[in-house]
């Protein structure tokens, strides 16, 4: 699919440099990470993420550049011509193998499965087999338990203080509901006066749940609290049913549920850069899908009864009803006397349908939707 | 939209008019927020300080339905400044000495009369949209949805062709399309005076070309629209069949549509939930929600995208496209469709602008802009590139005519309405969500503290709001978000039902109803009842905390 490159329009000028002892090029303004990732080289990341200004304080995806004293984070250093950067060397294995263990020790084992998710950081320390013995630090960060919003939860425990969901909040979808807080091991994610998010800026869309690597960010949601993990949920991607921009987003399903039917358990967002929507939901698109399992939906064909009642029917006599209905008014006042009104909530298909059924088989053109408003 | 959703990001001027972006369009509204970290310009013109005015270069906080004005009085600066495109002009271009006569009356001092905007701002918007070469305007209903919408586009469309802003990047007209398939919907041709893919009712050879494909002879007439519908209802019209709208909660003046479907002799729908319009109806189907049944969505930027079955029906419901077809074959069709995609087949067959699009393709590339005429077409990001679709982009004069209903004496307050973020329309889905509930429970109306002062109103209090059409009772919010003068409501809470109150008068070609101006009158009713009012974050007496 064809979604506009980020820095497609910065700059048409190519350059070259060395990675890894073999010369690439690259355009004016990409980062060495964005080089890498574009060559296929892995280099982890923790507070990373492309929507993102650089913040270069998670220092696992340090570099190795020739004629530099110190080791570069790549996400927050250009490219420059001529450039010879190593992303594997021993200098660099050590320095990871020392940073992850301390990561480690403020991350216990028993936080790293929370919530369901996956967890970027564990699978890291797992990868570049660091060490975990390193002991174990009390966590100092402040919690927010008085905080009833429905959606988001926060477990201090779990987080690492990579300020991805703040720096999320505060560019991307521009509210600054949150923000880090106090100072070395106390450093936490809070609000204005530990505010409930309810009570601040928050719009809920969810995304600092999104960028979260550890899950300290999780949902809140009773479906979601239920719900296998993740990895056990099977992922149908999908269109968003409420506005016109047409978010992608995948359907989390547990197929186990609701008697076999399946259930949707969660709507997560395809990676960022991949879709349209570049990674983000609003909160209509990840949360307002409950109404699916309501018990109000209508679960039966009704008909109107002869005391005016609607009363369950079978859909044999449904149809039947209809179609005698429809004709009779076609037959006794002429086929404009009839109106279709179709619904731009449901899919091309259907509406392609509604229109063939009013011209081809009532012969009448009368036939819209509610784009006239 | 001319342009797409991730060229937003790369313009260098946003003309954002008639839109509450950042609660109806969240995710549009992102990529202009990074267009502004970026460095771009933003410009937004609504009678309510909406949020994206909180980042905006400049609010244009203009009199709900003084639109003509503004946009003739931005063109006359263009003219008169000589900072239209004359080489766009001249070989894109028709009507444009007749625009720029026909602007010459409308100067910015006198448009600071009409629309209370500062004639310097009014300059300055316009200088800033024509010299920036990256500039595209962005709007939706609050544009469309007055007795001179059609006036209001092409006032829009002016702006664009005089400054040559078509047919590259970033730069175009792009109207924000409210509902997830509206675009998809008129592309399939649900539309009285369109066939599929836009070939008109009214063309003899589209006509002839349907009834081979179908088999059948077609009328000749172009159909009612929407809003023709609504008012012959029980009267010229004397059956429907309705597929996913609740008509009864969006469509303007209620008493009178009700009372039409009263009369009405046979009423069809196909719903998920019961809503107000079931109440009617004679059969009801039991319809599939979108994550039970597989289609497409086309969304504002004309890409067609997947929608997949991700669980199966509740009950004995079933996909809208399974019961249309067993309908039609009860009224005496035959009709063979096996799934979705073969519909979709059937649909691009005769469409060329849709031909080289299929299920099978959506499910291996991802979702495809049309045009895309051919299979190994690619899509179309923006239109209009080397040339203007139609040949020569016609500019249209155009003269203001005031709203409808204006304030008098009865009803001195201006009524507009519009969406939150936190629902969707009629909210069948949306208010059965725990947690939105939770944040935006029940409705409300934002009054200017001043015009709530001079009736008694304190924040919260229960208050009456009626026109000439219909009364709601409703907790008020005071709040400098609107004019002195003005009020707002959403339209998605049944127990307070805006489109008692809204006009269903409307434009002249379109017949869109005036949902954005009408005469209106509050009065207090009781005091204050101790529960807190909740009407989301971003409402706040000052209105946005950073203006």
């Amino acid at each position: 699919m064809t979604i506009m490159p980020t820095k497609v329009f910065e700059s048409d000028t190519v350059q070259t440099m060395t990675l890894d002892g073999v010369p690439v090029t690259f355009a004016q303004g990409e980062t060495i990470l964005e080089v890498a990732e574009r060559h296929g080289k892995e280099i982890p990341t923790l507070c990373h993420d492309s929507r993102l200004d650089p913040m270069g304080a998670c220092r696992t995806c340090l570099v190795e550049i020739s004629g530099w004293r110190r080791l570069s984070p790549s996400c927050a250093t250009k490219a420059e011509a001529g450039m010879e950067v190593e992303t594997e060397s021993d200098r660099i294995d050590r320095h990871r193998k020392g940073l992850l263990a301390l990561y480690a020790a403020d991350h216990p084992a028993e936080v790293a499965v929370t919530n369901g998710r996956p967890n970027e950081l564990v699978a890291m320390i797992a990868r570049y087999a660091a060490p975990t013995d390193w002991g174990h630090l009390e966590s100092q960060r402040d919690d927010r338990p008085g905080d009833v919003n429905p959606y988001v939860g926060f477990d201090a425990e779990a987080c690492i203080a990579c300020a991805r969901c703040v720096r999320y909040c505060d560019e991307v979808e521009a509210v600054s509901a949150i923000s880090l807080a106090n100072r070395g091991s106390y450093t936490t994610i809070a609000t204005v006066d530990s505010l409930g998010l309810l009570d601040t800026t928050c719009e809920m869309c969810g995304g600092c749940i999104d960028v979260c690597p550890t899950g300290a960010m999780h949902e809140k949601m009773p479906l979601a609290a239920l719900a296998k993990p993740e990895p056990d949920l099977e992922k149908v991607r999908t269109t968003c049913n409420y506005c016109g921009v047409g978010c992608q987003m995948d359907l989390n399903v547990d197929r186990d549920l609701n008697d076999g039917r399946g259930k949707v358990v969660k709507v997560t967002s395809p990676p960022p850069g991949t879709t349209t929507n570049d990674g983000n939901l609003c909160v209509k698109g990840r949360f307002a899908y409950e109404f699916l399992d309501s018990h109000e939906r209508i679960m039966t064909p009704l008909v109107r009864s002869a005391d005016g009642q609607l009363v369950d029917a079978s859909w044999e006599e449904a149809l039947r009803r209809a179609a005698d209905g429809l004709r009779g008014v076609a037959e006794r006042h002429g086929p404009d006397a009839l109106g279709f009104i179709s619904s731009s909530r449901c899919t091309v298909e259907e509406n392609y349908l509604v229109q063939k059924m009013a011209r081809a088989v009532f012969r009448t053109n009368n036939v819209h939707q509610c784009a006239a408003t | 939209m001319t342009n797409s959703i991730g060229e937003i990001r790369h313009a260098d001027c946003l003309f954002v008019i008639g839109s509450n972006t950042s609660e109806a369009h969240p995710i549009i509204a992102m990529e202009m927020k990074r267009a502004v970290k970026r460095g771009a310009t933003l410009i937004v013109a609504d009678p309510r300080s909406v949020w994206m005015t909180t980042i905006a270069d400049r609010h244009l906080k203009l009199n709900p339905g003084t639109d003509v004005w503004l946009l003739n009085a931005m063109a006359n600066v263009i003219v008169t400044e000589e900072l239209y495109d004359a080489t766009f002009v001249a070989e894109h271009t028709e009507g444009f000495e007749a625009v720029a006569a026909a602007v010459q009356s409308y100067t910015p001092e006198e448009a600071e009369e009409v629309c209370g905007v500062p004639a310097e701002d009014i300059r300055w918007a316009a200088r800033t949209y024509a010299t920036t070469r990256y500039a595209g305007i962005y709007y939706t209903l609050g544009i469309t949805e007055h007795s001179h919408g059609t006036d209001n586009v092409y006032g829009l469309a002016n702006l664009v062709l005089m400054t040559g802003h078509l047919g590259r990047r970033s730069s175009g007209m792009n109207p924000l399309r409210g509902q997830n398939n509206v675009q998809g919907a008129n592309d399939a041709g649900a539309s009285p005076v369109f066939y599929p893919g836009y070939q008109r009712v009214a063309d003899p050879e589209a006509r002839a070309k349907y009834e081979k494909a179908w088999g059948c002879e077609l009328s000749p007439d172009e159909g009612m629209n929407l809003n023709v519908m609504m008012k012959q209802a029980g009267k010229s019209l004397k059956g429907m069949f309705i597929m996913g709208e609740d008509i009864v909660l969006s469509e303007p003046n209620v008493t009178m549509l009700e009372e039409g479907l009263n009369a009405m002799e046979f009423l069809v729908i196909q719903e998920i939930f019961l809503n107000e319009t079931a109440r009617f109806a004679d059969v009801i189907f039991p319809a599939a929600a979108f994550a039970e049944k597989d289609g497409t969505f086309t969304n504002s930027e004309r890409r067609v995208q997947l929608v997949r079955k991700a669980v199966e029906p509740p009950g004995q419901a079933r996909a809208d496209w399974e019961i249309l077809v067993d309908l039609a074959n009860a009224c005496g069709a035959d009709w063979r469709f096996d799934s979705a995609a073969e519909v979709y087949d059937e649909f691009v067959r005769d469409a060329p602008k849709f031909s080289g699009i299929s299920h099978q393709r959506l499910d291996r590339d991802g979702g495809l802009q049309w045009p895309c005429p051919t299979e190994d077409h690619p899509g179309t990001m923006f239109l209009h590139e080397g040339r203007v679709l139609r040949g020569r982009g016609r500019l249209t004069p155009i003269a203001y005519r005031p709203s409808l209903e204006l304030a008098d004496e009865t009803y001195p307050l201006v009524l507009s309405t519009g969406r939150t973020l936190y629902h969707y329309n009629a909210a069948t889905q949306t208010r059965r969500e725990p947690g939105l509930a939770v944040k935006q429970p029940e409705a409300w109306i934002e009054i200017h503290p001043r015009d709530a002062r001079r009736r008694g109103i304190s924040a919260g209090d229960w208050v009456a709001v009626s026109t000439r059409r219909g009364r709601v009772e409703v907790r008020a919010m005071l709040s400098r978000q609107v004019r002195k003068g003005c009020i707002w409501m959403p339209f998605h809470f049944a127990e307070a039902r805006a489109n008692l109150l809204t006009n269903d008068a409307g434009d002249p070609v379109t017949q869109t109803a005036e949902f954005k101006v009408c005469a209106a009158q509050v009065e207090k009713l009781r005091a204050h009842d101790g529960a807190e009012l909740f009407p989301g974050s971003f409402y706040r007496e000052d209105g946005p905390s950073t203006a």
